[in-house]
């Protein structure tokens, strides 16, 4: 049972015991043996998938979307989309090619080249980060609502590049301070040299666009270097129901040319923008993603691409898109498993809440759709963060759920069972009524086996008192000071820093006139 | 001369007795007294063990290492601290009380102990109060530790105290408490000195009390 190799017997003996022979070792061999690693989710039988899989279909073949852009339109028709006016319907065919077409796993670099911040999409791995566009954000000094500046920027990169369980990076914002077109590129400036961990960037046109995808393939020194270690992703939404926007669709073939991986997520909201029923939203949306999974493949087949989305109910008395709804991960539970079953990674939605504060149900809501993100597995699990359903990006959200993340993750992983974590040597040296805390076993485990928190606190009563009887709040608070006073994140290269210079004096020009 | 000092407190905190016992030899070899590898070397390692524990950066089976290192160091001392009449910081007799078979408690606050330098007197579990009597007439501790795991044991502290009061030993011995269902308000209440809530404040306690002395 011991993990040391055995040694041979060998000796001089002309009466020797039978050595060992290969034969036993073969013989304990196992045969047909089955293991799980981590705890398994899983909702919709295969059937039910297939039945929404040829909804989807359906629905792109016989309704189809309005594409309001003319090139996109042409390329659809091309590649052999039926286009009348501005309505294009997809022959199923296009659409199962499309899906072969896109790649399950592939992976997003760290533009540093430090492997712990590279992420590789595939089955089973759940990654997290926050999300974009917040107008308002908690000031990390005053802890008040106010609306979110520039500055704010390089303190969401660097608090997402300190957490250990946030993998990818959105600004929790629009930048408010500077031009109103601008917004989008001053948001990637300011993340871009503040964390290594891979950007998911937005933008408001295909010159932002530009601006950006200059400054990402500076660092990875040229285009042709980018495309072997892309090192953000592109972010487009299309418009429930069932539009393609011309900005959607603009930007999507600037980053299918430029094989930037694409994720293209619609926010229809059940009951307002899509039908009221979870396989309903789920069918409608799932359309609206492949409509621009189909256009991305045509232009560059291979793209890596993402479906998604931000998939919850109108709440029918505030009328709010709600961010911590039970149905928001139910409805992105389905979507997930879709994804899964249609060969394509997912944006995922968790770790966000329609609370306006720091307090209980912030953390009851997070915690949830975070844990059930990483459950599904979820490929890039976005919006963490998010308070006021999406009206206000906090770090110290953020914070709470990279503990929260760390906690379900420890679930996820799972329990591994072979000989030696069985443990029957240890468990025999100990006996009845000793103990294990000087085991080599436990030496050798406790620090894998077991979660560590960050900010859950465990001490008895007279430590915490000690430490001055600190709430959770007010522990998030101080790492996420510490984290900002202490991280550095790695350097961008120089040259890097003078593209970044150059795409935002261009864009202030451009916008002058 | 400073460089084995550091390297013997480094091989207390990397919880290596080989290197500690090997450490202290040659620290010996080279006439360094045992009083002064034990306080500017292991000492300080072991101290170094003890912040870094309360700070969370390291965690129980460590700081058990670290105390089995210090256990190597002073086994290679305590021939020449004996002979030149330097004693331990401290003796603690500990034991879990009558009715309670619960031992790992009080062997946790006995591994740490060691490692801080003190002696260590342990009288096993299920101890009653005549046991820690005729012990600490034998053994002569500085401290008495009592441990109980269950609320219908606890109330064996309190006899047990009282017999040590009864034989006229309560102020020769400081006497402390600990283990599940203890707090401090209960230690007060029995006439116990101190309180400990878990393995280290038991430590920390007896240092207490032995610097007190």
């Amino acid at each position: 049972m011991k993990v040391k190799a055995k040694r041979r017997k060998l000796s001089l003996n002309l009466n020797p015991e039978p050595e060992p022979s290969i034969k036993e070792e073969v013989l304990s061999m196992r045969t047909n043996y089955r293991t799980n690693t981590g705890v398994r989710f899983e909702m919709l039988s295969q059937d039910q998938l297939q039945e929404l899989v040829d909804g989807v279909l359906h629905l792109l073949e016989y309704t189809g979307l309005d594409v309001y852009h003319d090139e996109g339109r042409e390329i659809l028709k091309d590649a052999g989309a039926w286009v009348d006016g501005l309505r294009v319907r997809l022959p199923s065919y296009l659409v199962r090619r499309s899906l072969d077409l896109a790649p399950r796993s592939f992976t997003i670099w760290a533009r540093d080249g430090n492997p712990e911040h590279d992420i590789h999409i595939g089955p089973g791995r759940a990654h997290f980060g926050p999300g974009p566009t917040c107008p308002n954000f908690i000031d990390v000094e005053t802890l008040e609502r106010r609306p979110y500046v520039k500055a704010d920027v390089p303190v969401v990169a660097k608090t997402v590049d300190g957490l250990p369980n946030i993998d990818f990076c959105e600004s929790l914002g629009t930048v408010n301070d500077v031009h109103h077109e601008l917004g989008a590129l001053y948001e990637f400036a300011g993340m871009f040299p503040n964390t290594s961990k891979p950007i998911v960037a937005w933008s408001y046109d295909r010159f932002d666009s530009a601006g950006i995808h200059e400054i990402a393939v500076s660092e990875a020194g040229g285009q042709g270097a980018f495309e072997r270690r892309p090192n953000y992703v592109h972010y487009c939404e299309p418009l429930s129901p069932l539009v393609s926007t011309f900005e959607a669709i603009d930007k999507l073939i600037f980053a299918a040319r430029h094989r930037v991986p694409l994720i293209f997520t619609p926010c229809p909201i059940a009951g307002g923008t899509a039908p009221v029923t979870a396989a309903g939203i789920i069918t409608q949306g799932a359309a609206e993603s492949w409509m621009g999974l189909t256009l991305a493949q045509a232009i560059q087949p291979g793209l890596p691409f993402f479906m998604g989305g931000v998939y919850s109910v109108m709440d029918m008395s505030s009328m709010i898109l709600a961010y911590g709804a039970p149905e928001l991960s139910l409805m992105m539970a389905g979507l997930t498993e879709l994804a899964h079953f249609a060969g394509l990674p997912l944006w995922q939605t968790g770790g966000c809440t329609d609370s306006k504060t720091f307090d209980e149900q912030a953390i009851i809501e997070g915690s949830l759709s975070a844990y059930l993100s990483a459950l599904t597995g979820g490929d890039l699990t976005h919006d963490v963060g998010y308070t006021e359903s999406a009206m206000t990006g906090s770090v110290f959200q953020l914070a709470a759920m990279d503990e929260s993340i760390g906690y379900s993750r420890r679930i996820t992983r799972g329990i591994e069972v072979n000989e030696d974590t069985l443990a029957v040597d240890a468990i025999h040296n100990v006996g009845p009524n000793g103990h294990y805390l000087r085991e080599e076993h436990t030496r050798r485990h406790y620090r894998t086996e077991f979660w560590y928190p960050k900010l859950c606190d465990r001490r008895n009563y007279e430590e915490w008192e000690m430490m001055g009887k600190t709430s959770f709040k007010e522990r998030t608070v101080a790492r996420v000071r510490d984290i900002l006073a202490t991280q550095q994140p790695s350097p961008i290269k120089p040259e890097t820093e003078a593209v970044i210079q150059k795409a935002l004096s261009e864009a202030e020009e451009r916008v002058k006139e | 001369m400073s460089r084995v000092y550091e390297r013997i407190g480094t091989a207390i905190m990397e919880g290596d007795p080989e290197k500690t016992a090997k450490l202290a030899e040659r620290g010996l070899k080279q006439g360094l007294s045992a009083k002064d590898i034990l306080d500017n070397g292991m000492v300080v390692g072991m101290g170094e063990v003890g912040v870094r524990f309360k700070a969370g950066d390291m965690f129980v089976p460590e700081v058990l290492m670290s105390a089995d290192a210090m256990q190597a160091g002073l086994g290679v001392l305590r021939p020449e601290l004996l002979a030149s009449g330097v004693q331990l910081i401290g003796k603690v007799l500990m034991g879990t009380v009558k009715g309670d078979l619960h031992d790992i408690g009080k062997n946790l606050v006995n591994m740490m102990c060691e490692g801080a330098g003190f002696d260590i007197v342990d009288i096993g579990f299920n101890a009653d109060p005549e046991k820690f009597v005729e012990a600490i007439k034998e053994h002569q501790p500085d401290v008495v530790g009592m441990s109980a795991m269950l609320t219908t044991t606890m109330r064996a502290m309190a006899y047990t105290i009282k017999a040590i009061e009864e034989a006229g030993l309560r102020d020769r011995v400081k006497i402390m408490v600990g283990g599940a269902p203890v707090d401090a308000a209960f230690a007060e209440r029995i006439g116990a000195d101190g309180y400990g809530s878990n393995a280290t404040a038991g430590v920390d306690l007896a240092q207490e009390f032995v610097s007190a002395a």
